[in-house]
């Protein structure tokens, strides 16, 4: 009996060696996208498919969000360490509480695709025009950009509803206008029959740095190196995207199936010149002053926050 | 009897328990221990609130009413139906079965496409607080009809009552308890209808959540919340006001 449970401890241990000896030493993190894979978030899944993030020595785990996920309260509360976020998000977090100390990594939007999409035969030629002309506003209530175009051109004219995704209300309301991407919602739009128009905000004047890498200050300061080698993977994945995103486009496609691959692969096409220049994933302390100051004249947040704060300093 | 009331509140531990839990939760937010961005501390959210009164007192009317509007279709025609299978056992078997998708139906779902079919406004939010609240009327209606005593039911037989007779003088006497049961689930449940109908087709306490969210005012949105439990009180306060007085009013308060 007792030799039998030392056999039976013996192999215990066995495993229990063996499980540590196969132990790889890649550092595990998570990534949270605050929306599903679409062509936005290529390069990062580029860096996972051609093994970047394993070529740093991480094993990065992607998780997808959906609607109202709040990935920048996820970081605040250190339940995630890397998120997707946007510039403004980081800002009213930081106004909130100073204890959330957001630090953007990587922009990869140099102008924001943020835009309003209407159909062309109402042949509007300014987003003033647009703004100005009666019909309805589908819009995420509380956007900051809705309180910038109000400031800009004064309150809409249209009547102003939620926003509940997809773009189905172009094509059955009518005098229909609603917010997207430049580059995904136009395209959708031409596929259930519907010629878009977009206008850019950023054209505008609101120009916030857009699908920003974001880590909470204390993971900075607690392991700098995985920052630094997480950074190096994304820029190379979104370089390699630009250049031939076909399989990465294959592999969202697979994984999002409300879009197809021929919208995936106009998608990733009409983005790259809001991504690329000037700089692949830098940022300017003075654009994110600028948004700062935006946001304050707003009221959006209650005192003056330097932009060099918001930013990773290498 | 105002006085006695007033003792009653002050005295109750309900109203102790409250007091408790604010303070408590107050002392974590004076200590600095809560990230006040992610839970604010109680004056924080009563800040947010004498910061634009008007605002979250004109969406808690809008909500209320709206709620009150589901919640009164679903009293009408959850009790309708549930009279209406109690006399034919034909229909009741035909379709109770069927109206159990109202209990399942995530109303987050389709509330999307009640906005589609009821376009933007309160026609979408009363729709969808009718849709949540209608199967616990109708399902404790129904329960509640069913549940007669032998022995009376056979007199009622005996002296040959019409069905009609049945459902007025015997089963639905029977049935308050039960009815009013449910009502007091329906009464929450219509609030919540309300608040996933307004996420879609705007306005009402929805509304200030939604733009809450956005701007990370998490303040606001607890704001909203307890003004929505503060509305749930009040339609269980009614429903309950209205039982006490149905109860002494004969054949009905039987029980």
């Amino acid at each position: 009996m007792i030799k039998i449970m030392f056999q039976f401890i013996r192999s215990l241990l066995f495993v229990f060696v063996l499980s540590i000896g196969s132990l790889s030493f890649a550092e595990k993190i998570q990534l949270a996208l605050n929306w599903k894979a679409e062509p936005e978030f290529g390069g990062f899944y580029t860096a996972l498919i051609e093994g970047y993030y394993r070529e740093q020595g991480l094993e990065v785990e992607i998780l997808e969000g959906g609607s109202g996920t709040p990935t920048i309260q996820m970081l605040a509360s250190k339940k995630i360490s890397y998120a997707i976020v946007s510039a403004d998000e980081i800002i009213l977090n930081r106004d909130r509480s100073d204890k959330n100390k957001i630090k953007a990594l990587f922009s990869v939007f140099q102008k924001s695709p943020y835009a309003l999409i209407t159909a062309e035969q109402r042949g509007f030629k300014t987003l003033e025009e647009l703004w100005k002309a009666p019909g309805v506003l589908a819009v995420q209530s509380g956007l900051p950009y809705f309180q910038f175009l109000t400031a800009k051109y004064g309150k809409p004219s249209a009547k102003v509803v939620p926003y509940t995704g997809g773009v189905t209300g172009l094509k059955n309301t009518p005098h229909f206008t609603q917010q997207g991407f430049m580059s995904i919602e136009p395209v959708a739009a031409e596929k259930i029959g519907v010629k878009p128009q977009s206008f850019l905000i950023a054209d505008a004047g609101f120009d916030p740095y857009l699908v920003v890498l974001a880590t909470h200050e204390d993971s900075l300061q607690k392991n700098p190196e995985v920052t630094e080698k997480l950074i190096k993977a994304v820029r190379k994945g979104w370089e390699s995207y630009l250049k031939n995103p076909k399989k990465t486009n294959q592999h969202m496609a697979g994984i999002n199936k409300s879009m197809d691959l021929a919208t995936f692969e106009k998608g990733s096409s009409l983005q790259k010149d809001l991504i690329a220049s000037p700089t692949l994933g830098e940022m300017s302390v003075e654009k994110w002053d600028r948004l700062s100051s935006q946001l304050l004249e707003l009221k959006l947040i209650k005192k003056t926050l330097p932009g060099s704060q918001f930013l990773h300093a290498k | 009897m105002p006085k006695s009331l007033f003792k009653k509140f002050i005295t109750s531990p309900a109203l102790g328990f409250l007091i408790f839990i604010l303070v408590f939760w107050q002392i974590l937010g004076f200590l600095n221990v809560l990230n006040e961005s992610l839970i604010p501390a109680p004056l924080d959210v009563l800040a947010s609130v004498q910061q634009e009164p008007l605002d979250f007192f004109k969406s808690f009317q809008e909500s209320f009413l709206n709620s009150l509007a589901g919640f009164t279709l679903s009293l009408v025609f959850g009790t309708a139906v549930a009279f209406l299978f109690s006399l034919s056992s034909f229909l009741k078997r035909a379709l109770l079965p069927w109206a159990v998708f109202f209990q399942t139906v995530p109303i987050i779902a389709i509330a999307p496409l009640l906005v589609i079919y009821f376009d933007y406004g309160s026609t979408t939010v009363i729709a969808a607080s009718f849709i949540v609240s209608l199967f616990p009327i109708l399902a404790n209606t129904l329960a509640g009809l069913a549940r007669i005593p032998v022995a009376q039911e056979q007199l009622f037989d005996l002296y040959q009552a019409s069905p009609w007779q049945k459902l007025l003088k015997l089963k639905l006497p029977h049935s308050l308890p039960t009815v009013f049961a449910g009502l007091r689930v329906a009464a929450g449940l219509s609030i919540v209808g309300t608040v996933a109908g307004e996420f879609v087709a705007g306005g009402g306490l929805g509304s200030i959540i939604d733009t809450g969210r956005t701007q990370q005012r998490v303040d606001r949105v607890f704001a909203a919340l307890i003004l929505l439990a503060f509305m749930g009180w009040i339609f269980i306060a009614f429903v309950n006001l209205a039982g006490f007085f149905l109860n002494k009013k004969r054949p009905y308060g039987i029980q």
